[in-house]
C-alpha cells in the first residue's frame, strides 16, 4: 500500500461522510496562512486515515472491523503514536467499505495487525513529517530545526511552537513523503500500552450503534425462518394467518442463493416493529422438501470420521520412512481425537440494513467484511460492487460468522420486496439452526519413539468437513493443503506422513475463532502429554526433548518461540510445584502455535467426580510487540471463555439433516460462575507484532485436557469432553 | 389502569399490542436502542431494565404487564454515566464488543441496590443470568466488587 493525498473532495466522494460540520464549517485558518494565501484548504487529509481540522481535531479512520477485538482502538493508536499526537484530541472512525482506499477490509485470520501495522504507521508518521514541513516553511527555518511532540510541532532554537490545528492547512500543500522513518521502541508513547478501547464511554451508556441498532427515517422491520436443512427449498407456504396480523406487511419467499455468502434460502415477514414480524414467521404454515442432506446426523458421522481415520486415507504429505521408523520402535503411541461442530452465536445476532433503490444500495451491517457485502449484494442485483455503498457498524461480537453476509443479502432482498429500508434481525433460533459452522472433526495420530525417547515417526490422519466445501460442494475431503498444519508442525519429525480423509459435506462449514487451531492444537497437545506419560517424563521435559531435537534451520525460530511460550508458562503458574496440590487437582500445559502467534497455556483444574473446575490459566503469549497491552490481554480472557464451553460440552448436533440445539439453554456457553482467574503473559520482545483474536484457542482444550488427566487420571480424547444431551 | 408507561422518568401513552415484551416496544417503538436483543427467551440477559428497580428480562415481559410503572434503561441509570458501576466499567476496561454490557451492568446495578456488600460467590449468583460471549467475566467480577466498594463510601 502506498501512502498518497486523498483530495478533500474525493474523500467526500467516496466516504460517504454528509458534506457538513466538520468539513466545511471551517473558516480561515489563521494569519500565518492568510498571508501566504491558503486559506481555501481547511482540513489536512494526508490520507485516507487521518483528517486534521483547524482546530486541531483529528479523526483517524479504521478500515478494518471492529466486533470487540480491540482493532479500532489498537491499530489508530499507532497511527497517532507516529503522528505524535494527543490521544485526547483524536477521535476514531470507522471507515466505510472501500478498499481502493483503506486496503483489505475483510477483518479475520488475526491478520489486521500483522498486515496493517506498519502502513497505519507509516500514514501517521508521513502526516507529521508534513506538519513539521510546514512549521519550517512558516518559521523559515530548517525541518531539522523542529520536532513535533503532543499536537504541536516546536522549533528546538527558540522554542516557538505551532500547534496540529494551526499547521493543518499548510501541510496539506506539503508533498507527502515517501518512506518515512518510524519510530523505535523505546519512544512510543501508546504502543504497547493499556489505552481503553475508544468507543466504552459510549458502550456504558447504551449509545453505541450496533448492526441492530440502526435506525433511518421509513424503516421497516423483518423477520425470517429458513429451510432447517442445507440445499432444502421450499414446498408450499400459506401465509394467510400470518397476513392477517396487524402491521404485517409483506410475506416474502427468499429462495437460496447459490454464491458463496448467499443466502441459504427461507421465508421473511416485513412489518412495522420486529415483535410483529417475528410472530406472524411462526404463523406461516411452510412445508419443505428438505433436499439431499435430510439424513445428516451428527453422531453418526463423527462415528463414521472415526473409522476414516482409523483405516489408511488418501496421502497429503510424506517425508522420510515412518515403516523404519516405526520397525525400530521402542514405544509407539496412538491415540484417536474428535471435536463436534460449533455456532459462533456472538451476542449480537445477525442483523442489518439495507434501502435498494433505483439508481442506489445503501447498507448499515454489523460485518467483518464490507467488500463480500459489496460483491454478493452486486451479484444479486446485478449492480456493480462499488455502486453497494456499505456502513460498517459496530459488531456485537462476530467470531468468524459475520465474515459471511447471507443476512444482508436477504435484508436487500426484503428492501426491494417493499420498496423501503428493511431491518432484518436474525432470531437467535435461526442463528444457531442455520447457520455456518466450525468443522466436524476426527484425528488418528501415531508416534514410534525409540529408547532415548525421540518421536522418530508419525503418522497422522485427519478428517474433517472444510471450509473448502463452502465454495465446492463437490469435495469429499479436506484438500491436501488443509493439512499443512501437520507437515509444517515445529516438532519436526523426521519421518512423517499425513492423511486426509474422508469428510462429504452435509451443512455449510464457516471460519469460527481460530478454525483448524482448535482440532490441531487439541491433538498436537493432548498426544504429547500422552506420548510424555507413555516414556514417563513431564510433559513439559518432554516438550521441550522434542522441540530440541527439531534440526531443520528453516524452523529454528519456530522452535524457539514455541520453547519461550512454554517456558513462561510453567514459570508463572505452579506447573514445577504442582506436586504439592491437592489429589484432585492437576496442572496441565501445552503450547500451539497459529496465525503467527506462539501461546501456551498452563491450565489448573480441580475434579471432583464428573464434575470439571478451571480455577486458574496461565497464558503466556508471543505475539511479538504487543500493540495494546489490555485488549491483548482480554483476548486471552476471551480465548479461555470460549475454549472452556467448546472443551466441557458445547457442540451443535444434527438429527435428520437439521440442528437440534435451539437458544442458549441447550448450547451453553460459558457463564460468570465458571469463570477461571487468567493470567496473561506477554514475551513483548519487539518483534513484529502478530494478531491475537484467535490463537488463545489453540493449546487451552489440550492443556484442560492433560490438567484433567493429572487431577484424575481420566484422559478426554473428544471435545466437548461431555457434551451436553439435546 | 392507564395505558402508560414511564421510562427514565419520562411517561408514554402505549400505543402497541399488550402483548409485544417490552424489549420491542423500547426499541422498535420508542428507538431506546441501548437494550439489546440477545435470545428471546430471557437466557442472556442483554435485555435487562429495571421495572421498580428490579432487574427485568425486558424480552419476555409484555408491556401490558408493565402499564402504570417504571422502566429505567441503561440510558436512564444516571444523568452523565457517572452511576458507580459505569465509573467501575471504564476504569476496568471491561466491555469488549460491549454488547451484553449495558445488561450486565443493569442487572449489577439492581444486585447491587439490593446487596451492597457483596461476596464474590454472591456476585456469581447475581450474574449468571447474563452471558458474554466475548469472556469480560473475569472484569465484570472485578468492577462490580470495586463499585460496591464505592458504593458503601457514598452512603
Amino acid at each position: 500500500m502506498t501512502i498518497e493525498n486523498v483530495s478533500r473532495r474525493k474523500f467526500l466522494k467516496t466516504s460517504g461522510v454528509a458534506a457538513g460540520g466538520l468539513w466545511l464549517g471551517v473558516t480561515i485558518p489563521n494569519a500565518a496562512m492568510a498571508k501566504l494565501g491558503l486559506e481555501d484548504e481547511a482540513v489536512f487529509n494526508p490520507n485516507a486515515f487521518i483528517h486534521i481540522a483547524e482546530n486541531g481535531d483529528t479523526l483517524i479512520y479504521c478500515g478494518r472491523c471492529e466486533m470487540g477485538q480491540g482493532i479500532s482502538t489498537a491499530l489508530p493508536a499507532a497511527v497517532a503514536d507516529e503522528l505524535e499526537a494527543d490521544w485526547s484530541r483524536v477521535t476514531v472512525k470507522q471507515a466505510d467499505g472501500n478498499e481502493e482506499l483503506y486496503g483489505s477490509q475483510a477483518t479475520g485470520g488475526s491478520a489486521s495487525i500483522r498486515t496493517m501495522y506498519i502502513p497505519m504507521r507509516e500514514a501517521g508518521a508521513a502526516a507529521k513529517l508534513m506538519l513539521i514541513a510546514a512549521a519550517a516553511k512558516v518559521w523559515n527555518v530548517s525541518s531539522e530545526d523542529c520536532y513535533a511532540e503532543s499536537h504541536k510541532v516546536i522549533n528546538r532554537k527558540n522554542n516557538q511552537q505551532l500547534s496540529y490545528g494551526e499547521l493543518a492547512s499548510l501541510a496539506a500543500r506539503v508533498p507527502v513523503p515517501e518512506k518515512p522513518a518510524l519510530k523505535e521502541k523505546a519512544d512510543y508513547k501508546y504502543i504497547g500500552k493499556d489505552l481503553a478501547r475508544h468507543n466504552q464511554g459510549d458502550i456504558v451508556v447504551g449509545q453505541l450503534t450496533y448492526g441492530v441498532d440502526t435506525k433511518i427515517p421509513g424503516l421497516k422491520y423483518g423477520a425470517i425462518v429458513h429451510c432447517p436443512v442445507f440445499e432444502g427449498k421450499l414446498k408450499s407456504l400459506d401465509k394467510t394467518e400470518a397476513m392477517k396480523m396487524k402491521g404485517v406487511e409483506a410475506v416474502v419467499e427468499i429462495p437460496r442463493f447459490e454464491v458463496p455468502y448467499g443466502s441459504i434460502g427461507g421465508v421473511a415477514v416485513v412489518a412495522n416493529n420486529t415483535w410483529t414480524a417475528q410472530q406472524a414467521v411462526k404463523k406461516l404454515k411452510i412445508e419443505w422438501d428438505l433436499g439431499p442432506n435430510n439424513t445428516y446426523d451428527t453422531a453418526a458421522y463423527k462415528a463414521q470420521l472415526v473409522k476414516n481415520v482409523e483405516n489408511p486415507a488418501q496421502l497429503a504429505a510424506e517425508r522420510g520412512d515412518i515403516e523404519k521408523a516405526f520397525a525400530n520402535a521402542e514405544h509407539k503411541v496412538s491415540a484417536t481425537y474428535t471435536g463436534g461442530h460449533l455456532s459462533h452465536s456472538p451476542m449480537e445476532p445477525n442483523a442489518s440494513v439495507v434501502w435498494v433503490q433505483d439508481d442506489s444500495c445503501e447498507v448499515w451491517a454489523a460485518t467483518q467484511s464490507p467488500a463480500d457485502i459489496q460483491k454478493v449484494l452486486g451479484q444479486y442485483l446485478k449492480r456493480k460492487p462499488k455502486d453497494i455503498l456499505v456502513h460498517v457498524t459496530m459488531s456485537g461480537g462476530a467470531f468468524g460468522r459475520k465474515f459471511k453476509c447471507d443476512y444482508v443479502q436477504e435484508a436487500a432482498v426484503l428492501s426491494q420486496a417493499v420498496n423501503a429500508p428493511v431491518q432484518l434481525t436474525w432470531s437467535r433460533e435461526e442463528d444457531m439452526r442455520t447457520g455456518y459452522y466450525h468443522s466436524i472433526n476426527a484425528q488418528h495420530i501415531e508416534a514410534s519413539i525409540d529408547k532415548d525417547g525421540n518421536v522418530t515417526g508419525w503418522l497422522h490422519r485427519a478428517a474433517f468437513m472444510p471450509i473448502a466445501s463452502l465454495f465446492n460442494g463437490k469435495l469429499d475431503r479436506a484438500p491436501a493443503n488443509n493439512l499443512n498444519e501437520i507437515r509444517n508442525h515445529p516438532f519436526g519429525i523426521e519421518n512423517l506422513r499425513s492423511e486426509t480423509g474422508e469428510a462429504k459435506r452435509h451443512t455449510r462449514i464457516g471460519w469460527y475463532r481460530a478454525v483448524y487451531a482448535i482440532f490441531y492444537g487439541f491433538a498436537y497437545g493432548t498426544f504429547a502429554d500422552e506420548m510424555a506419560n507413555k516414556v514417563g517424563q513431564d510433559t513439559f521435559t518432554f516438550l521441550n526433548n522434542l522441540y530440541d531435537s527439531n534440526k531443520n534451520p528453516e524452523q529454528e525460530e519456530q522452535v524457539r518461540r514455541s520453547k519461550g511460550a512454554l517456558a513462561l508458562a510453567a514459570e508463572k503458574s505452579q506447573w514445577f510445584s504442582r506436586d504439592k496440590l491437592p489429589k484432585n487437582q492437576g496442572i496441565g500445559i501445552a503450547v500451539h502455535y497459529s496465525f503467527n502467534t506462539y501461546v501456551a497455556m498452563a491450565v489448573h483444574v480441580e475434579v471432583n467426580g464428573d464434575d470439571i473446575r478451571v480455577l486458574n490459566v496461565d497464558c503466556a503469549v508471543d505475539c511479538g510487540q504487543v500493540l495494546n497491552i489490555d485488549s491483548a490481554t482480554a483476548q486471552m480472557e476471551g480465548a479461555v471463555v470460549m475454549a472452556t464451553a467448546l472443551s466441557l460440552r458445547t457442540e451443535i448436533v444434527f438429527r435428520d439433516g437439521a440442528v437440534v440445539n435451539s437458544n442458549f439453554h441447550n448450547y451453553p456457553v460459558l457463564r460468570i460462575n465458571e469463570m477461571p482467574k487468567v493470567k496473561a503473559h506477554f514475551i513483548d520482545n519487539g518483534d513484529k507484532p502478530t494478531g491475537l483474536g484467535e490463537p488463545g484457542l489453540g493449546p487451552y482444550p489440550a492443556a484442560l485436557s492433560n490438567a484433567v488427566f493429572a487431577a484424575s487420571g481420566k484422559r478426554y480424547r473428544d471435545l466437548p469432553f461431555k457434551p451436553m444431551p439435546v | 389502569m392507564a395505558q402508560t408507561i414511564t421510562i427514565n422518568g419520562k411517561t408514554h401513552e402505549v400505543d402497541v399490542e399488550g402483548d409485544m415484551p417490552l424489549l420491542w416496544y423500547l426499541r422498535d417503538n420508542l428507538e431506546y436502542t441501548g437494550t439489546k436483543f440477545g435470545c428471546g427467551m430471557g437466557l442472556c440477559g442483554a435485555c435487562t431494565v429495571h421495572i421498580d428497580g428490579q432487574a427485568t428480562r425486558s424480552c419476555v415481559m409484555p408491556v401490558s404487564a408493565v402499564f402504570g410503572k417504571s422502566i429505567t434503561t441503561i440510558e436512564g441509570l444516571s444523568e452523565n454515566g457517572d452511576h458507580p458501576l459505569q465509573k467501575a466499567w471504564l476504569k476496568n476496561k471491561v466491555p469488549q464488543c460491549g454488547y451484553c454490557q449495558a445488561g450486565q451492568i443493569m442487572n449489577a446495578a439492581s444486585f447491587l441496590a439490593q446487596n451492597p456488600s457483596p461476596t464474590e460467590e454472591q456476585i456469581d449468583n447475581a450474574m449468571q443470568g447474563n452471558i458474554c460471549r466475548c469472556g469480560t467475566y473475569q472484569r465484570i467480577k472485578a468492577a462490580i466488587s470495586e463499585a460496591a466498594l464505592e458504593l458503601g463510601k457514598e452512603v
